[in-house]
């Protein structure tokens, strides 16, 4: 206590002594401040751990990606990929020239091959739709063929019992009146045949009865709903194709004349259009042919490639295998099994395998590759002279132009090819930096492949870019025009109507969001996109159900409510009194809106933008289940149309593999890098949104 | 509607500025038993009758509440921003033209009837844009227009001097005096009739306080001003006019010096001799 303060008052208590109980010098305020500062701090520590716990297991990445990349150097995969990427984009313009070749000889006989279609399609709808009805009729069918069948059977038996009786009959004439076999055997076909009448009296009656329910279906308009297939039947195919429909019924064999008709013509036109088209035929199989030679000369340094990786494999893992050997050499009490195992311990070749000398073929094949790839080329470019430039189909017009863009690619390689195959040297080290770079911007990731593992963030980053943003192109004007709807203009009873009913979106589970995307929003949006008049829109119509739209779509959905609260939030944050000034010098409220409240809050509302892409592109759940994933760089050569794409995405990646993976491999701390990545862009997010709001608060 | 937007032809500048007693002063505000209620019901205005002249500084005086500022901000509507808030009895007629007409057009009458609020408000935008924002959204696109309006406003606000080699500056980064100013200049750039001035000055230092009330004394050469104040000794600093109010009803209005030192009425007395309030 105080002691210098004076004479008489250091007798006297000190007025002003604190009250309470202390421990360890800290009192009842102390401890509270402590309580809340630490669950404050905790979350920081947690976060500061995660980071750490990230980087741990992402750790090993790099130099086991390096490891990896100069395996595939030194056993010369590498080496034999920069052919086969000559080879593989000779193959996709094959594949395109063949569409096109296809689509020319097809279109002659379309009419006949949709009609076809149609039929099949009725037929299969009345059949489904008839209910049980038409299954029914295919049971008691069965039913009659089984007892048949039986009835064969019981024939036969009682016809070589009859047969043994009469062989035994010259030996005892007797026996055959005593034992009279014959009897009881008829009874049972009797017994059989009467079933087999019921049976075939009951396919009667299922079969008029089916015949009903057919004939009723093919009169309702849903039945004939072919507008998918672009097909509008005249009365008179309508009429044939539904005869045709009640002629097939489960024991009918061979079809119909009128479809087997329409078959023969189909296929008469197809014939004679390829006679016609063999010009162009002989071209695609000229360009076909063009890339054996490649392919021959390829195949056995493939081979020798893939056996030199083994031997690398094998290496990497000798030391471990050694090791662990020896230890159980160690366990291992019986000194004759003891001697065995260290015998296979010592035959561990731990020696690095010699890469110089597995790689010598490589070297050795340049030359040859010199004389066979522009041989290739030239060849592959003669037979594209070929092609026919006039061609009747859409289909075949733009498969060529693919066709020929494709080509182009492949000369691109193919020069490339001349020069990359002169410096590839086994033995050159891929830096840190390569083993990075190579996992930023690798635009495969394969895994568990029986050439060459690689993980490239491309795909994936690209799959999950492409999502986010179509999600907020679509959210943005959704959010922040009803922000400012519900702050501007809403008279109180709406905002308070409108405002929870959009927050509460966030509160859907995002895997119900995610059924409702596969369920309803990809079939809705797949039936819209094959209607015909719609098919001007880029990407339609769509392929796939899952795609990179049906899951933007659905994010924009998911990304609204945050957009909107935070931008609403921005608004509100304008002062009124903005509002008032505006007003009384003459402006109306429009033109108030739009020229000070939200210019005055567009930070706020660029903010709001950023944390709803961090939103999204965090969202996993809902792009796993809808975008398709698809582990590939989505085809822009579409366009727009890319959208309709599927994709798969850096968080949908994560979910699905981490699972699957054993711990510690260099699968598992690629997706852990993979985590990373998504970890630095949602702090890049939070970082600019926080320094546009600051921009904001200055106001 | 017709009479506001262009029954009126500019008569500023035309008037003689001579004592209220004197020649006959052009009527520009009449309120005729006037009683106004927020919420539809309570009257917090009661049967206020009242004329306003031109190139007249008129001043609202009385105590918190008193309904004085409820007044002004009805000469602009701006209180159709308050849903419920209607006008109970009577009507109020500026320029001629009851203002209130199912027919009157809002904005029309606001280019008319500017106002100036008691905090300083510049729109978050460089000062030339806040000059010219009320020309802007009247539709006005030509550039040496705008430059002329904002170049006038400026100086007849006083700011000119001070702020002309930073035009692109934000008005925000004005002090708090200029940016009353600023406000002021925003005001007269759409050239109103009549200037309603809510408090212009309890926001701001002595000095500031002291420069805008001198521009108040220049600007009521070419507008008509009406303002609420809480302090007397501006009241009796810039108006020519004065109005006591007191729980929603006008109790006196006359000649500033004569309201007072001459008051009529004992609430008047009182309230000046600073006995209540």
């Amino acid at each position: 206590m105080a002691t210098t303060t004076g004479n008489d008052t250091s007798k006297v208590p000190n007025a002003f002594k604190r009250k309470g109980i202390r421990v360890f010098g800290l009192g009842k305020a102390e401890f509270i401040k402590y309580f809340f500062g630490g669950n404050a701090s905790l979350a920081i520590v947690v976060l500061i751990l995660i980071c750490v716990f990230l980087m741990i297991e992402a750790a090993g990445f790099l130099p086991g990606n390096r490891r990896g990349l100069e395996d595939y150097r030194k056993s010369g995969q590498e080496f034999v990929d920069f052919i086969r990427d000559e080879i593989n984009q000779h193959t996709a313009t094959t594949t395109k020239l063949s569409i096109a070749y296809y689509a020319e000889v097809n279109e002659t006989s379309r009419h006949e091959d949709q009609l076809v279609g149609a039929f099949i399609q009725v037929r299969n709808a009345v059949q489904n739709d008839s209910g049980k009805v038409y299954e029914g009729l295919e049971q008691v069918i069965d039913r009659v063929d089984e007892l048949k069948d039986d009835l064969e059977e019981a024939r036969e038996e009682a016809a070589e019992a009859a047969e043994a009786a009469s062989a035994n009959a010259p030996a005892d004439p007797n026996a055959v009146a005593a034992n009279s076999p014959a009897a009881p055997e008829s009874d049972e076909i009797k017994e059989l045949e009467r079933k087999i009448a019921a049976a075939e009296a009951s396919v009667k009656e299922e079969r008029k009865h089916y015949l009903t329910v057919a004939e009723a279906l093919l009169k309702e308009e849903s039945t004939w709903d072919l507008e998918q297939a672009g097909l509008h039947l005249g009365e008179e195919e309508k009429g044939k194709i539904s005869e045709a429909v009640l002629f097939y019924l489960p024991d009918t064999e061979g079809d119909h004349p009128y479809i087997s008709e329409l078959k023969k013509i189909s296929s008469d036109k197809k014939k004679v259009a390829a006679e016609e088209h063999a010009d162009f035929k002989a071209v695609v199989d000229e360009f076909r042919a063009a890339v054996q030679p490649m392919r021959d000369f390829v195949s056995p340094l493939k081979d020798k490639a893939e056996e030199n990786r083994a031997l690398a494999t094998s290496f990497l893992t000798a030391g471990a295998r050694r090791e662990a050997l020896l230890a159980s050499a160690k366990r291992v009490e019986d000194e004759a099994k003891k001697q065995d195992i260290l015998a296979q311990a010592e035959e561990v070749n731990i020696k690095e395998p010699p890469y110089d000398k597995l790689t010598e073929i490589f070297y050795a094949s340049i030359p040859q590759y010199h004389e066979l790839s522009p041989a290739f080329l030239a060849a592959s470019e003669a037979a594209m002279a070929k092609v026919p430039e006039k061609v009747s189909t859409d289909s075949a017009r733009e498969n060529l132009g693919m066709a020929k863009s494709e080509f182009k690619d492949l000369k691109k390689i193919g020069k490339k090819n001349d020069k990359r195959v002169d410096n590839w040297r086994h033995d050159r080290p891929v830096s840190m930096i390569g083993a990075f770079f190579s996992f930023l911007t690798g635009k495969d990731w394969v895994t568990n492949s029986s050439w060459h593992d690689s993980y490239g963030l491309l795909p994936l980053f690209t799959g999950s870019l492409l999502i986010s943003l179509i999600a907020l192109i679509v959210a943005i004007p959704f959010a922040v025009g009803a922000a400012v709807y519900v702050n501007q203009v809403a008279p109180f009873k709406e905002q308070s109507f409108i405002k929870p009913t959009i927050e509460f979106i966030e509160a859907i589970p995002s895997i119900v969001l995610g059924f409702f995307g596969i369920l309803v929003l990809g079939t809705a949006l797949r039936e819209l996109s094959q209607v015909p008049y719609l098919s001007w829109v880029p990407g339609f119509p769509m392929s796939e159900r899952l795609n990179i739209l049906t899951a933007g779509l659905l994010l924009a959905f998911m990304a609204v409510p945050t957009i909107f609260t935070l931008a609403e939030d921005a608004l509100n944050n304008v002062p009124a009194t903005f509002t008032e000034n505006s007003l009384a010098l003459g402006a109306s409220k429009i033109q108030t809106v739009f020229r000070v409240v939200v210019p005055t809050a567009v930070s706020g509302i660029m903010a709001a933008v950023l944390l709803g892409f961090g939103r999204v592109i965090g969202e996993t759940m809902v792009v796993l289940l809808v975008a398709g994933n698809k582990i590939q760089i989505p085809d822009f050569s579409k366009g727009i149309g890319v959208v309709t794409e599927p994709a798969h995405t850096m968080t949908g990646i994560i979910a699905q593999e981490l699972g699957e993976v054993s711990q510690g491999t260099i699968h598992w701390q690629a997706l852990f890098m993979v985590g990373m990545v998504l970890f630095a862009i949602s702090l890049i997010i939070n970082f600019s949104a926080q320094q546009v709001l600051r921009r904001f608060q200055k106001i | 509607m017709s009479a506001i937007s262009a029954g009126t032809e500019k008569t500023v500048g035309s008037q003689k500025t001579e004592k209220p007693e004197g020649a006959k002063k052009s009527l520009v505000i009449e309120t005729n038993e006037v009683s106004f209620a927020y919420d539809g019901k309570k009257d917090v205005l009661k049967k206020i009758s009242m004329q306003i002249f031109a190139q007249e500084v008129t001043a609202f005086i009385g105590p918190s509440g008193c309904g004085k500022s409820t007044l002004l901000r009805n000469f602009n509507r701006m209180n159709d921003l308050i849903p419920t808030a209607k006008i109970t009895n009577g009507h109020i007629s500026i320029l001629g033209s009851d203002i209130f007409d199912p027919m009157v057009d809002v904005i029309e009458l606001r280019k008319k009837v500017g106002m100036v609020f008691q905090k300083y408000n510049p729109f978050p935008k460089s000062i030339y844009e806040n000059v010219a924002y009320g020309l802007r959204i009247a539709g006005e696109n030509r550039k040496s227009v705008i430059d002329q309006a904002v170049e006038e406003s400026l100086q007849l606000s006083g700011l000119w001097e001070e702020v002309k080699d930073r035009l692109d500056a934000s008005g925000m980064g004005l002090s708090g005096g200029q940016q009353q100013r600023l406000c002021i200049a925003r005001t007269i750039a759409v050239r109103p009739e009549i200037i309603l001035m809510d408090e212009p000055c309890s926001a701001l230092d002595p000095i500031s306080t002291a420069k805008v009330e001198d521009l108040i004394t220049q600007l009521k050469e070419k507008f008509t001003i009406v303002i609420v104040t809480h302090n007397m000794q501006q009241a009796t600093r810039v108006s020519d006019r004065t109005a006591f109010f007191y729980l929603g009803s006008l109790i006196e209005m006359d000649d500033t010096t004569k309201l007072f030192t001459n008051p009529t009425q004992k609430e008047t007395e009182d309230y000046i001799s600073g006995r209540f309030g």
